[in-house]
């Protein structure tokens, strides 16, 4: 398979003395039925529902479930299990399940993954944002604030967050040109004009 | 040619061109492969497997290797930085560590070659104690590079382009670079640098060398007259002792597996190891001083997608600029760095976009997935590398109590920073979080007092040099200004051991000139048969 692609991109830039040294890589397995080593059945549901809470689909690109976001997260903890030689990153993370389940029962006699969207949402929104957080629920925070993090990894490096993104390397390029001249011009009149960034206004950089 | 590892050409085996997301745990780091499950690295890393080495308590010193032909070669980072005028001569300029036997002036030709075989880009600059080169045409900044480099003409910093052994147009039979950016990967079509495709393999093809992988080099047999004979070398595969005669014998184990290769080699005419009648052998080891800072640079959120990758390293850095300051005395410490740099639109690995609530506060669904696109490519690092200034308690030494798999001794390790290379690291973490500041970012990791300014450990930076000096005193050296042993004459070392300070300019540049000077040196003693056995 990457042969093929790799092929194709020397195939477009005519670069076959190149090209033809590029012999011998073994071809990656197949993808095969993914067979869960971390998350039990309800951990599993929960999962699930939180990875596309974190990343719906939208747009642009489907959801994290639909790009294989919770086999990336059971398969990660199973690694830093053997990496780590312990066992916390996996216990904060079925840890934090198991205290979505708990609050959801308390408050809506219902499992976190069945319990209705705003429901999720209300309790997702204690632990989302940690500097509005209550101290009582930082442990839960920092659940979250791991917990979004691997699914928005997982997404983003998988083959539908690649494009999503877009990232647009990782191949070859006949020439390099540096910066494209018309975000180098958005830069610039940024630089110059001072900027509305996501965190608020930023002033003009040159004085 | 012995070679304690396994053969590599990096045009079959290159993972060039791979995604993540088809490798395990989307090719992260782990202990088996630590710079990644693409590194080109084979076996190493900071462990090599039955290969142990000590530390003495109080040091944290940490190994790279690489048991591969060409070793680190085939993974690093490619910056070729001539030492300057300057860094041959410290002792004379302020006092502390030891002068080289040897004038930039000496070496000056022989990085002209070197550049010129290996193939480094960059541009003619005319800086203090910088030294210009021969140079391939840089390739043009990436759009954080100019922002970076607006904000240091602001704040009085040099940025440059850089200056790597990546080609920007083909070489001896070499393509240029086709700007994939992974070059830690080792590159397929030997469009960067790597010792088995610039330097073996057509060495090979002249018929006078002969490469023995799965070699591991454990001694240098000496004869009675107190010359080297040869090297005895286990063969990894047999798991036999085997010997290997010569009329001259060239250590390049690395700087550190050549000390220690000498003082395994003990005789009755060389009892602390061979040509080691100094006692400086495995003595004023050095490494880099690293320190990093990352931060957000809301100017670069929200822009056009492009492809960011360029080479494999930064197009831009920051050569030492403070060379009068502390001159003058009016620094805290003796020495200078240079800064690296990163950032952009990148390859996208298991931690894609991570610690994305430092910038966004948080947040979940529809708004945060729309927020991380325009955050993508708008965090930048910067990662100092500074001069260490040789010292007593810095060394490696035998450790008569372990032994690897082949059945020799493993080097025991000892390492102190002193203040200058502590203050240097505050200095950096001071400087990259301003120029974050000035260019509107915010810094989102740092370090300081309490953690010693993030100062990196010893031997992290993997730019080990020294352990047995050259210079024009037998008795304060290893090595005479050939880098040919003073106790044995048909000893040469090329690798890093010879190196008598370590400029914060990387030392792979160095060690190829310093070596094709040693070789040109043996050739001519030859050939005045004075190293005729």
């Amino acid at each position: 398979m990457k042969d093929i692609s790799r092929r194709n991109v020397f195939h477009i830039l005519g670069a076959a003395p190149a090209a033809a040294a590029l012999t011998g890589q073994a071809a990656l397995a197949a993808p095969q039925p993914y067979r869960r080593k971390i998350f039990d059945d309800r951990q599993w549901r929960t999962v699930q529902v939180l990875c596309d809470l974190v990343i719906p689909a939208d747009n642009v690109s489907g959801s994290a479930t639909q790009a294989g976001v919770p086999e990336f997260i059971d398969d990660w903890l199973d690694f830093r299990n053997r990496e780590d030689e312990n066992q916390n990153v996996t216990a904060q993370i079925v840890g934090g399940l198991q205290w979505l389940d708990n609050e959801s029962n308390r408050l809506f006699q219902t499992d976190f993954a069945a319990a209705a969207l705003e429901q999720q949402e209300q309790i997702l929104d204690r632990i989302a944002w940690p500097a509005r957080a209550s101290d009582a629920d930082l442990p839960w925070v920092a659940f979250f604030s791991r917990f979004r993090d691997l699914t928005v990894g997982g997404f983003f490096s998988s083959k539908t967050g690649v494009a999503d993104l877009p990232y647009l390397g990782n191949k070859a390029v006949a020439a390099w040109k540096g910066c494209d001249p018309k975000v180098w011009a958005i830069i610039e009149e940024r630089m110059k004009n001072g900027y509305q960034g996501l965190g608020g206004e930023v002033k003009p950089l040159l004085p | 040619m012995l070679e304690a590892g396994a053969w590599y050409d990096c045009t079959k085996q290159s993972d060039m061109l791979q995604w993540p997301y088809n490798a395990p745990h989307r090719a992260a780091r782990s202990k088996a492969k630590p710079f990644g499950y693409f590194d080109a690295t084979l076996v190493g890393g900071w462990q090599v497997p039955g290969e142990p080495y000590t530390n003495a308590p109080g040091t944290d010193w940490l190994w790279w290797r690489a048991r591969m032909l060409g070793g680190r070669t085939n993974h690093y980072g490619r910056i070729s930085l001539r030492m300057g005028p300057y860094d041959f001569k410290t002792r004379s300029r302020d006092g502390k560590g030891f002068d080289w036997p040897i004038s930039y002036e000496d070496l000056a030709p022989y990085y002209d070659k070197a550049e010129e075989l290996i193939g480094v880009f960059g541009t003619n600059e005319g800086l203090e104690n910088t030294p210009d080169g021969k140079f391939q045409p840089a390739p043009a900044p990436r759009g954080y590079e100019r922002v970076i480099k607006i904000t240091c003409d602001k704040l009085g910093i040099p940025c440059i382009p850089s200056r790597l052994a990546i080609l920007t147009q083909p070489l001896n039979g070499r393509p240029a670079c086709h700007y994939c950016s992974q070059c830690g990967r080792a590159c397929g079509v030997n469009a960067n640098f790597n010792s088995p495709g610039v330097h073996i393999f057509p060495a090979m093809k002249t018929g006078n060398l002969e490469v023995r992988t799965g070699a591991m080099a454990r001694e240098v047999v000496v004869g009675r007259d107190g010359l080297a004979r040869g090297v005895a070398y286990i063969d990894t595969k047999t798991r036999r002792d085997e010997t290997v005669y010569a009329k001259v014998v060239v250590l390049a184990a690395s700087c550190c597996e050549t000390a220690r290769i000498m003082l395994n080699s003990k005789s009755g005419i060389f009892p602390n190891g061979i040509a080691n009648s100094s006692g400086l052998v495995g003595r004023y080891l050095m490494d880099t001083v690293g320190s990093p800072v990352g931060g957000h640079l809301p100017i670069l959120e929200d822009l056009p997608p492009q492809n960011e990758d360029g080479v494999g390293g930064n197009h831009m850095y920051m050569p030492w600029w403070l060379y009068k300051e502390q001159k003058a005395g009016q620094m805290p410490f003796s020495r200078g760095y240079h800064i690296e740099l990163g950032g952009g639109r990148g390859l996208p690995g298991s931690g894609a976009l991570g610690g994305s609530d430092q910038i966004l506060g948080g947040g979940y669904g529809l708004e945060l997935k729309r927020n991380l696109r325009k955050i993508y490519g708008a965090n930048i690092y910067f990662d100092g590398r500074g001069e260490m200034i040789p010292n007593d308690d810095s060394y490696c030494e035998i450790d008569p109590n372990t032994l690897d798999r082949w059945g020799i001794p493993v080097l025991r390790f000892h390492f102190k920073w002193s203040d200058d290379e502590i203050l240097q690291a505050k200095h950096m973490q001071e400087t990259f979080q301003q120029i974050i500041e000035a260019a509107g970012g915010k810094v989102l990791y740092k370090s300081g007092a309490e953690d010693n300014w993030g100062i990196s450990k010893g031997g992290e930076i993997i730019h080990e040099v020294g352990a047995a000096r050259m210079g024009d005193n037998p008795k304060t050296s290893v090595l005479n200004p050939y880098c040919q042993a003073w106790d044995c004459k048909n000893l040469f070392i090329t690798d890093a051991a010879p190196f008598v300070s370590n400029a914060d300019k990387n030392p792979t540049l160095t060690i190829t000139a310093l070596g094709w000077r040693t070789s040109e040196y043996i050739a001519d003693q030859v050939k005045k048969r004075n190293l005729a056995v």
